[in-house]
């Protein structure tokens, strides 16, 4: 049985209910003080921008890269060099990460724009493994493993909260507005059948370029917001286990939904840090989640409380049509 | 007389990955999915292996076929639990698929590594040898005595499953199944008891790799990982599904490792393989022996 919904009706309550869970993060500080917990919603607010991200390629146009990772470490080392070798401040490194990570992304697009399933798989872990090792050994370029240190961007902390919370729901708004458009459905359509697409007349090379450069662009965004807040890069930034995370996050929140990315960040990056007190049983737990999620409720968390609610509260503009 | 000692430690370490390989190359053809938990039978195997010889003193020579059969239990299980709803009767999924198999395996992947890390420990422990370490001349190259015989063993278990594959009742069922799923059920084939054994035997050999390597790169949680690389390259370069292929590709990725981190490069001799296997992509997919599969 397969469900066709109206999709227009249903993504724009979607938007408006993730809006609505980062209006509830805009006013944690009033009850969380603790500078700790401040920053730790900080970074679920760097990895919310990665899922985003990844999920724009994977969950709505069906391009399974395992190199979300990598582009947030291009985008760190971007505006952490130029710091580094010429001075320059984040009004040019943030910018300068956006372009070179959106380059990379286009000649991560030009290599495996004919690739598919396991191949594409092999070949986005290859790309990122290589990227990796490259920065990793350049270390008179880079000093290597030792890592870089970043200019911080904000004295306080507070403000470094709110730019990171306004910028994942800039990106939230400019990714909707695709999604809603043509785009929107041309990605989807690519997703769902490729050769179909095409057939009707979607030009798939086109698009496909599209989403890979955005989502890599989206990438270095938040890899240099992350390197000016944490004051530091490494390569280890760019590990396979990094890609892991987001993959986790996006696929326990919800693969191929506008909210699914943001909820799954906050909620298995604060868990995590909650865990890691507990003694480190964060990654067995996650883990065991992804393969109960992606086994029994593909999805995730944000699915589960879309059919909810609709179950609840819609009855009309929701069309149910059996199929196969 | 450097060449040739490069020669030969490049095809000792070839005959190793060909173990990894050869699985990872089996369950690709059957399924059409990767393993990204391939490299964590490996472990599975060489912490089985040390574990059993250290703490339970079993002689090494017998921990080995324990080790084998560690792996080839925990292959059976992820099978039935994780792998098999990619073809029991989810018709439907169509695109979906390859996205659970990536999904799945890469979290079975983090929660070997975790499960170990946190219950056996995060610190490697040196396998036994399988006999002591005297050093042995093969040729104009020195080879410690325990690689030797390991390499020895590796070179059999390749034979007898290249053989086993081809010639068997279960390796021409694993064939039957890899050519045509629904025209192999169709003259009698189970699909899914194919599944089970190529998932056990890919453990097992991954596992046997595993255990063989103890010795010289003692397990860790992530000991796996590096092998399974190796594994990935291998099985683009010879064509995924092929058994041959991966054989050849297992050697020459050897060689030419041991020669390019002496005449290219030492820091990036890890790159060599992921390099070739992007080419290879995007040159000529189907790999150096690679198959068409019939369709009907």
């Amino acid at each position: 049985m397969r469900r066709i919904v109206d999709t227009r009706g249903r993504m724009r309550t979607d938007f408006l209910a993730s809006l609505a869970v980062l209006a509830i993060v805009a006013f944690l500080p009033a009850v969380m003080t603790s500078d700790y917990w401040r920053g730790v919603i900080v970074v679920s607010m760097y990895f919310a921008l990665l899922a985003i991200s990844w999920n724009l390629l994977a969950g709505y146009t069906g391009q399974f890269s395992l190199a979300p990772a990598t582009f947030a470490m291009i985008g760190g080392y971007t505006t952490g060099l130029l710091a580094y070798h010429f001075g320059a401040t984040a009004v040019l490194g943030i910018p300068a990460a956006i372009v070179v990570g959106g380059v990379i992304g286009l000649l991560l697009a030009a290599i495996v724009m004919r690739l598919r399933g396991p191949y594409l798989a092999l070949t986005t872990l290859s790309f990122a493994e290589i990227i990796r090792v490259v920065i990793a050994n350049s270390i008179d370029f880079t000093r290597g493993d030792l890592g870089l240190n970043v200019p911080s961007l904000f004295e306080r902390r507070l403000t470094s909260y709110y730019v990171m919370l306004a910028v994942v729901a800039g990106i939230q708004a400019g990714v909707y507005w695709l999604l809603r458009g043509p785009g929107g459905l041309y990605l989807r359509a690519i997703r769902d059948d490729e050769v179909a697409a095409a057939g009707r007349g979607v030009d798939t090379v086109r698009w496909k370029t599209y989403a890979f450069a955005l989502s890599a662009a989206i990438g270095g965004l938040a890899g240099a917001l992350y390197a000016h807040f944490a004051q530091f890069v490494s390569p280890e930034l760019g590990l396979v286990s990094q890609a892991g995370l987001v993959i986790s996050m996006v696929v326990i929140g919800g693969l191929g939904s506008l909210g699914g990315p943001i909820v799954g960040a906050v909620l298995v990056y604060v868990t995590s840090e909650l865990l890691r007190e507990v003694g480190g049983y964060q990654l067995i737990v996650f883990a065991i989640l992804v393969i109960l999620f992606a086994r029994f409720f593909r999805d995730g968390l944000w699915g589960l409380l879309r059919s909810g609610y609709e179950r609840r509260f819609v009855t009309s503009d929701v069309r149910t049509v059996t199929a196969e | 007389m450097l060449i040739l000692d490069l020669l030969i430690n490049g095809l000792i370490i070839g005959v190793f990955y060909a173990l990894m390989a050869m699985g990872l190359s089996l369950i690709f053809g059957i399924l059409k999915i990767v393993n990204f938990a391939h490299g964590e039978f490996y472990m599975v195997g060489a912490y089985a292996y040390t574990l059993a010889a250290v703490m339970l003193k079993v002689p090494p020579w017998l921990a080995l076929p324990l080790a084998f059969f560690a792996g080839a239990i925990v292959g059976l299980v992820v099978e039935r639990l994780l792998i098999r709803p990619l073809y029991a009767g989810y018709t439907s999924w169509g695109l979906k698929r390859d996205e659970y198999a990536v999904i799945v395996t890469f979290a079975l992947s983090i929660l070997l590594i975790n499960l170990v890390d946190k219950f056996v420990g995060p610190y490697g422990i040196r396998g036994p040898p399988l006999v002591g370490n005297a050093r042995v001349h093969v040729g104009p190259a020195i080879v410690s005595g325990h690689r030797l015989v390991a390499s020895l063993v590796a070179i059999a278990l390749v034979a007898g499953t290249m053989l086993l594959v081809r010639y068997s009742h279960w390796g021409r069922q694993i064939q039957a199944v890899a050519q045509n799923r629904l025209g192999a059920s169709l003259a009698g084939t189970d699909p899914a008891r194919v599944s089970g054994i190529v998932f056990a035997l890919a453990g097992g050999l991954a596992a046997v790799a595993g255990a063989l390597l103890a010795n010289v790169f003692n397990p860790t949680p992530d000991v796996g990982l590096f092998p399974a690389t190796k594994a990935y390259v291998i099985i683009v370069l010879g064509g995924m599904g092929s058994i041959a292929g991966a054989v050849v590709a297992s050697l020459l990725l050897g060689v030419l490792e041991s020669f390019g981190s002496v005449y290219i490069s030492y820091e990036y001799r890890d790159t060599f393989g992921l390099i070739i296997l992007m080419i290879v992509l995007l040159i000529r997919p189907q790999g150096l022996l690679g198959e068409h599969s019939r369709e009907v």
